[in-house]
């Protein structure tokens, strides 16, 4: 079996390869699925544990986290992080849950505010900055993102946001259950004449199981129980959406995928006929070995897909389907600015989960608003936030210039734990030529491999916009009627994309509006690496939205397969 | 916890990562890092008891840097005014961990690490899940009012005051069928 020619082969069963695994295998394909982490069980990822989930998430043994090397310029050198989660399943595993539609001028960032005027009207300084359009616009994901929220689960509604994507069909699921800080922020955007609306959640408000015309073999789960303990936890209740118990179990019920967990990919193989023609990887005993397939897919995070694309050059030194010169270009992250406001009047529990159960606004947000000599483009939105154990809050310190121990913190500690919430904004940040991935020259992996070195840094656009960001928050923190408050500006960046930019050019981005490399055909890249353009909203549900939609198109090419 | 039934604690519990008098001297720390006041501290709490379990275990990595930093920051003690770190007074005790993190001691080799490294053990010693050996008696979680690692919520407590007595754990991940 093994030496046989598979129709596709996956590296990396996280949503994407979850996702493509489940369709794919569905369609009869013969489906091989590379996964480096392990199988976790609901007794690894559900214990809700402050100390082994956030104050020793560094030191999980059950989920690896994979080394990458950082930088915040070309001229130093990077030091190691670790912050790449495998397992089965990836990091929705342990994600937060909001499960945002980009809207449409996302996608179009180069015609609306370069080449439409924004950015002049704007006064922004775009110098150094190399930005594109996407290759595919919102209309030809909406049918995709109604199929990811009704497979998954996806809980909305309620307030309407006027800024909101049009969509075709309502939330499977009505929204979640108000808390406190929802209150307080809605009515003070109310109050400042914004527009606020509940953030829609890949988190079940109550028991659900997707009805047809979706995908009804994915098991019935329940609803939340508001416990609390999301981000960087597993649902112990798997009210959260996770590959690892909806698509994941469909997919190996077709008896067409051929799951291989703790497996390394290191190299996809070409045999110079200008195709690809399977994967190299290490078994989970350590030994070499090939899989050839019809159809190569990469479905890893974004760090990793573009250090596989450029290991596999078989002595090109641009690595492979990199023609362009593309691959690890185009790198963004959210910059997340935050303002915490204390409440001596309210009570607002903050722990109650989940931290996802938020109100938002866009007013802020793309360009929902006039940019006119403000000196920068795009935007944020700002939602509430704060969650955590007191083991993290602790962590987050108390008011600029309080000490972050004694007697006044500890009464800081017990004051405000309970009367407390976040103002946060994920800005966007645009793709900067000296914001990109390469391979570390010297820091190897445990399999003796060079580590994706980041070097990345927020730029002229992003501080402008941050600022800004940061004097809008504080407003509204104090029209919530807040006693104290302050901004936390970010110093470094999350949420990652880019690396293997999609675009319509063949010599600026590295694969097309199907994700298909416009080097090789029979070669694709799924997951965040493929965004042109960032955004203010979190990745997730695009990233779904684009595997069913890639999943359609390689269906539909019968003459790749026998 | 009684005083009695905490003295039975601590003995069942005596250090094994760190030497009792290293152990003495985070005991000491922890004390003026959440400082015993109207209500109790790090001390109460067992964040040394965390400590020195964690340095057995996942933090063994730390426990070297533990050392050394004990024993420069009690020969900078010594040679100041001739008494180790436990016998200074509060007042002294609090001007030494200042500049500790101000990183104005130089005999301690990288003094505003070892102090944050300090400052994150006793705090994640205040608040852990107890079966960790800190957060005795649920201590840090009630200062602060947090009612412990809950199942869920059946009340969203929209300004109110949590009204559940605080608890270890209430259930452990359950199977759905």
């Amino acid at each position: 079996m093994a030496n046989r020619v598979a129709d596709v082969c996956l590296v990396g069963v996280g949503e994407a390869g979850g996702i493509l695994a489940k369709e794919l295998g569905t369609a009869g394909l013969d489906v091989v699925a590379f996964e480096r982490g392990n199988v976790l069980a609901r007794e690894d990822y559900g214990p809700r544990d402050s100390i082994k989930f956030t104050a020793r998430l560094a030191l999980q043994d059950f989920i690896r986290h994979e080394p990458n090397t950082f930088r915040s310029s070309p001229d130093q050198r990077a030091i190691v992080r670790r912050s790449t989660t495998s397992a089965l399943g990836g990091r929705m595993l342990t994600w937060t849950g909001q499960s945002a539609r980009f809207t449409p001028d996302v996608f179009k960032v180069h015609s609306n505010e370069i080449a439409g005027g924004i950015a002049e009207r704007a006064g922004a300084d775009l110098a150094g900055y190399d930005i594109h359009d996407w290759p595919i616009d919102y209309d030809d994901l909406e049918p995709y993102y109604e199929k990811f929220e009704w497979e998954f689960g996806v809980s909305g509604g309620g307030t309407p946001n006027p800024f909101a994507a049009p969509r075709k069909k309502g939330f499977p699921l009505p929204p979640l259950r108000r808390n406190g800080k929802m209150e307080l922020f809605e009515a003070a955007c109310k109050k400042l004449g914004y527009h606020p609306y509940q953030n829609a959640a890949g988190i079940l408000s109550e028991a659900y199981r997707p009805p047809g015309p979706y995908d009804t073999r994915i098991e019935e789960r329940p609803g939340c129980v508001y416990c609390g303990h999301c981000n960087y936890y597993g649902c112990h209740v798997h009210a959260k959406a996770a590959p690892l118990y909806t698509v994941i179990p469909v997919a190996v019920k077709t008896g067409n995928v051929d799951l291989r967990v703790n497996t390394k990919v290191f190299r996809i193989d070409s045999d110079g006929s200008g195709q690809v023609s399977g994967v190299s990887y290490f078994t989970p005993e350590g030994e070499v070995e090939q899989q050839r397939a019809r159809v190569v897919i990469l479905c890893g995070f974004v760090f990793e897909n573009t250090r596989l694309l450029l290991l596999s050059g078989n002595g090109d030194d641009r690595g492979l389907a990199n023609s362009s010169g593309a691959v690890g270009k185009g790198l963004c992250g959210h910059g997340d600015v935050r303002t915490v406001g204390l409440f001596d009047n309210f009570v607002v529990n903050s722990f109650i989960g989940p931290n996802t159960a938020a109100i938002r606004m866009d007013d802020f947000n793309g360009n929902n608003f006039d940019h006119s000599g403000l000196g920068f483009i795009r935007g944020a939105a700002l939602g509430t936030s704060g969650d955590g154990a007191p083991v993290q809050w602790y962590a987050k310190g108390g008011p600029p210039g309080m000490r972050r121990w004694g007697k006044a913190y500890k009464e800081f500690l017990a004051r405000y734990y309970t009367r407390n919430f976040e103002i946060n904004s994920a800005t966007e940040t645009l793709p900067h030529v000296d914001n990109f991935i390469d391979l570390d020259p010297e820091i190897k992996d445990e399999w003796g491999i060079p580590v994706p070195r980041v070097t990345f840094s927020f730029h002229q656009n992003e501080k402008k916009l941050q600022s800004f960001i940061g004097d809008i928050q504080q407003n509204v923190m104090q029209a919530a009627g807040a006693s104290q408050l302050w901004t936390r500006q970010p110093q470094r960046g999350q949420r990652w994309t880019g690396g293997t930019c999609m675009g319509d050019d063949p010599e600026t981005s590295v694969v097309n509006g199907y994700c298909q490399s416009h080097d090789i055909p029979n070669l694709f890249v799924l997951g965040a690496s493929v965004f042109t353009t960032l955004s203010g909203y979190p990745a997730t549900a695009t990233i779904g939205a684009l595997c069913y939609r890639t999943a359609d198109y390689i269906k539909k090419q019968n003459t790749w397969f026998s | 916890m009684s005083k009695e039934d905490q003295e039975t604690a601590n003995a069942l519990t005596a250090p094994t990562a760190l030497t009792p008098s290293e152990f003495a001297t985070v005991e000491a720390i922890s004390g003026r890092i959440i400082p015993t006041t109207d209500t109790p501290g790090a001390l109460e709490a067992g964040s040394a008891y965390y400590i020195d379990q964690a340095l057995a275990g996942a933090y063994a990595s730390h426990l070297g840097t533990y050392k050394t930093g004990i024993a420069e920051l009690d020969s900078h003690c010594v040679g100041l005014v001739g008494k180790r770190f436990i016998e200074l007074s509060e007042q002294h005790k609090d001007e030494i961990l200042e500049a500790l993190e101000a990183g104005q001691i130089e005999a301690v080799s990288d003094g505003p690490k070892l102090f944050d490294l300090l400052l994150r053990h006793v705090m994640e010693g205040f608040f852990c899940e107890p079966e960790y050996g800190g957060n005795r008696d649920l201590i840090g979680w009630k200062l602060v009012g947090f009612p412990g690692q809950r199942y869920g919520y059946d009340d969203p407590y929209i300004n109110r005051t949590v009204d559940l007595d605080p608890t270890t754990f209430d259930g452990p991940p359950r199977k759905v069928d």
